[in-house]
């Protein structure tokens, strides 16, 4: 097991921050999240899309936007994961 | 060749003999930056052939030499997983760059040379690290030995701090001599377990002699098969045939059954680990990583307990300022549309005319419009909120909540987005892959009072409860949300069962919200409450006025509207209502303010609010009114959001949601209701 399945692992276990995840792990949130990063490109965990909502909305042409705008990022586990075993 | 190499070369007509310099790196290190001070405005932008995502070139002047720069999208692998990837490793992989400047953020060291350790491994020699935000590392206590970093990579390493222009003429320089060949490198690539070692060398073996060789580096096809990288057994196939390729995946597969997972995790930690071990060699910490800003507030506001009561304590705060600011404009507003009223009626001759124009029109209407302050003042401070970075706290605190009533933790996204209107917050279920979630949150997202629903609270707990009114409008926004994770239990126990997806949040920085940003955002979503005051509200107060004015007007019991409440009335009164609150809610399924503009219909006192009030409070207690204001804000929602859950669940989930929403506010309401009696309220 290496520092990329700790952080897969805890995700899976209901971690829900980077920060969390240092803790338990005695890294630096920056290192948590970088890991996350490369976990992305490798297709284990994938960005929530929150824009795509407003823009696939069928209301989009008379609304302005009424809705409010959540500024963070969520990563998602990504269930049909093939590669597991 | 196969699509693993589909990238066009660069057209040689279009170098016209200039050395091509490409920037790699991961997203948000400054390559573009980096890019910019290279080529100053000497640069094209266009697509990446048969993709949409944008190519960057620009020509960097050396001297007396120019060289053509291309930026490569942002990439944090060079897996085949996405687009931009794909981009950024074939036409690494295809040979075009004569320079290849991999920009490295200095402050997230590991996670950068992650890719540069992808790069090395394609046997790419040609390499230059461009080491920026040095400043930034320095800060936080990050110290980088560059000639032992170079000695260690084997690659030459410029320190840059590219905002400020720091290091780039010697970046320049460096790339210079190394288009020129003046430069020799020798990359260091990382070394695996021996089980891993030895199968790529017997796939190397097999790979041996043939075209591949010639074309692309043995030990990088080697790996990239043994992750399974769909591109790569594509293009070894043409090349090996079936029968070899048979064998190494069966080779794979013992490996995966020995690790008890797939090889592409396997060697991504172990190349990971390698790193790791370099970084030792070159880098070195000093002084306690010190908490940020963020970390230290982030401690309270994400506390499970003192976190959810600094949401109440931040939302009281946020209706004291939007009741303190916006009462005196309503009245001012509410002034104005008596005004027009007064204006009008003396130009209309027939007396019913006149009363679908000043009681129908500017009387429904207006005592909507009358809260376009309100609307508008919750949109400003919600926007601060969510600039500032609090909102996603909330959220964080939110769906900590969730969770334990068992809802899916992603949804508190579109019940984020629900404080403003159901409608794009039920479109928002989309984010979430499972049925299960998705059906349970789209059921419970109406109970979250959106800002229509708000003009309805903050007139009755204005009007009712003039000393305690933000505290009201809280207490009713918090029993709210308290029954809807109450409901998703429920329904995520018997209705909609399930497993939850797991996930991960990752909150942005604190940030000084800009009030200029804040009003501009708050003017464009608060144009969608004047437009439905226009639309809908009109439609329904000339609805409401003329059930209320035939055959007879309202007051004999012969009007349609009597009629029409008489008949729910033996329901609503088991909850203290009477038959003008039971129209008043049948038109409040319309949109939701119609239930203030009916009241002002059915007394006759159109957008006289002050008069609407006094008639109010006459007729009801202020249990009624509370009654009145949770009943709203539960009940059957809007036909909009109905529409919606229809068309993303379909007419079933549309149909629970409206019973599930009538049955709830009423058992709540007669609850309420009839407790408030025995208290003696």
């Amino acid at each position: 097991m290496g520092k990329l399945d700790d952080v897969l692992e805890l995700i899976k276990n209901g971690a829900r921050s980077p920060k969390e995840i240092a803790e338990r792990l005695n890294l630096t949130v920056e290192e948590v999240e970088g890991i996350i990063k490369i976990l992305e490109s490798l297709g284990y965990v994938e960005k929530v899309k929150m824009g795509s909502s407003c823009s696939s909305c069928p209301l989009k042409k008379i609304c302005p936007g009424s809705c409010v705008v959540f500024k963070g990022s969520i990563y998602e586990l990504k269930k049909d994961d093939h590669r597991s075993t | 060749m196969s699509s693993c190499c589909s990238v066009e070369k660069v057209p040689e007509e279009k170098k016209e003999g200039l050395k091509v310099v490409a920037l790699a790196g991961n997203p948000n290190v400054g390559k573009t930056t980096i890019f910019n001070a290279l080529t100053g405005l000497r640069q094209h932008v266009g697509n990446w052939p048969g993709v949409t995502v944008e190519k960057k070139e620009g020509i960097m002047k050396y001297r007396d030499k120019e060289f053509l720069v291309v930026d490569l999208p942002g990439t944090y692998s060079l897996t085949a997983n996405s687009v931009d990837e794909l981009i950024a490793r074939n036409f690494i992989l295809n040979g075009n760059a004569d320079v290849i400047v991999n920009v490295v953020d200095a402050s997230c060291l590991m996670r950068n040379l992650f890719l540069t350790m992808e790069i090395f491994e394609m046997g790419v020699k040609n390499i230059v690290i461009a080491l920026n935000k040095i400043d930034i590392a320095r800060k936080r206590g990050v110290h980088i030995d560059i000639k032992k970093m170079e000695k260690v990579l084997g690659v030459p390493v410029v320190p840059t701090n590219a905002k400020e222009g720091e290091g780039l003429e010697e970046l320049k320089r460096t790339i210079a001599s190394m288009a020129e060949g003046r430069i020799t490198t020798n990359p260091v690539t990382p070394v695996y377990e021996e089980l891993i070692e030895r199968e790529i060398e017997h796939i190397s073996s097999l790979l041996r002699g043939t075209p591949l060789e010639e074309m692309y580096n043995i030990r990088w096809l080697a790996i990239k098969l043994l992750t399974r990288d769909q591109e790569v057994i594509k293009l070894v196939l043409d090349y090996l045939g079936s029968g070899k390729m048979d064998e190494i995946l069966k080779h794979i597969s013992e490996l995966e059954v020995y690790y008890k997972r797939s090889l592409d995790i396997v060697i991504a930690n172990q190349k990971y680990e390698f790193i790791d071990q370099l970084m030792h060699q070159f880098v070195t910490h000093f002084g306690e990583a010190k908490e940020t800003f963020s970390d230290q507030i982030d401690k309270f506001l994400t506390h499970p307990v003192y976190g959810l009561l600094g949401l109440l304590g931040v939302f009281y705060v946020l209706f004291k300022f939007v009741f303190t600011i916006g009462a005196p404009l309503q009245e001012l507003l509410d002034s104005a549309f008596i005004a027009l009223g007064e204006f009008v009626a003396p130009f209309i001759s027939n007396e019913a005319l006149r009363g679908l124009i000043v009681d129908g029109i500017i009387g429904g209407v207006g005592s909507v419009l009358s809260f376009f302050p309100l609307v508008f003042l919750l949109f400003v401070a919600m926007s601060i909120l969510e600039d500032s970075g609090y909102m996603a706290r909330a959220a964080v605190v939110m769906e900590g909540i969730m969770r334990k009533f068992g809802l899916p933790g992603k949804s508190f996204i579109p019940m984020v987005l629900a404080f403003g209107c159901n409608v794009p917050a039920i479109m928002a279920t989309r984010t979430l892959d499972d049925e299960r979630d998705r059906i349970l949150t789209m059921l419970i997202n109406p109970l979250v009072p959106c800002s229509a629903r708000m003009v309805v609270i903050t007139f009755l707990a204005g009007a009712f409860f003039s000393d305690h009114k933000a505290l009201v409008a809280v207490g009713i926004y918090a029993i709210s949300l308290f029954l809807a994770l109450l409901s998703a239990l429920i329904l995520g126990k018997f209705v909609v069962k399930g497993e939850e997806s797991p996930f991960i949040i990752e909150l942005p920085e604190y940030s000084s919200p800009s009030l200029k940003v804040a009003l501009v955002h708050s003017w464009e979503r608060s144009k969608e409450f004047l437009r439905k005051a226009g639309t809908v509200i009109l439609f329904g107060s000339v609805a409401i006025w003329y059930l209320s004015n035939y055959p007879e007007p309202i007051g004999n019991g012969l009007s349609y509207a009597e009629k029409l409440g008489k008949v729910f009335e033996p329901f609503t009164v088991l909850m203290g209502l009477d038959w003008k609150a039971a129209v008043s809610l049948i038109f409040g399924i319309i949109a939701k303010e119609n239930v203030v503009a009916t009241y002002g219909i059915i007394y006759g006192i159109g957008e006289n609010e002050e008069a609407l009030i006094s008639l109010m409070q006459n007729a009801m207690t202020p249990l009624q009114a509370f009654v009145l204001a949770l009943v709203t804000t539960l009940y059957i929602p809007c036909i909009a959001t109905i529409g919606a859950i229809r068309a993303e669940g379909g007419n079933k989930w549309a149909f629970v949601a409206s019973i599930y929403n009538l049955l709830l506010a009423s058992v709540v309401g007669i609850v309420v209701y009839n407790v408030g009696l025995l208290l003696g309220l």
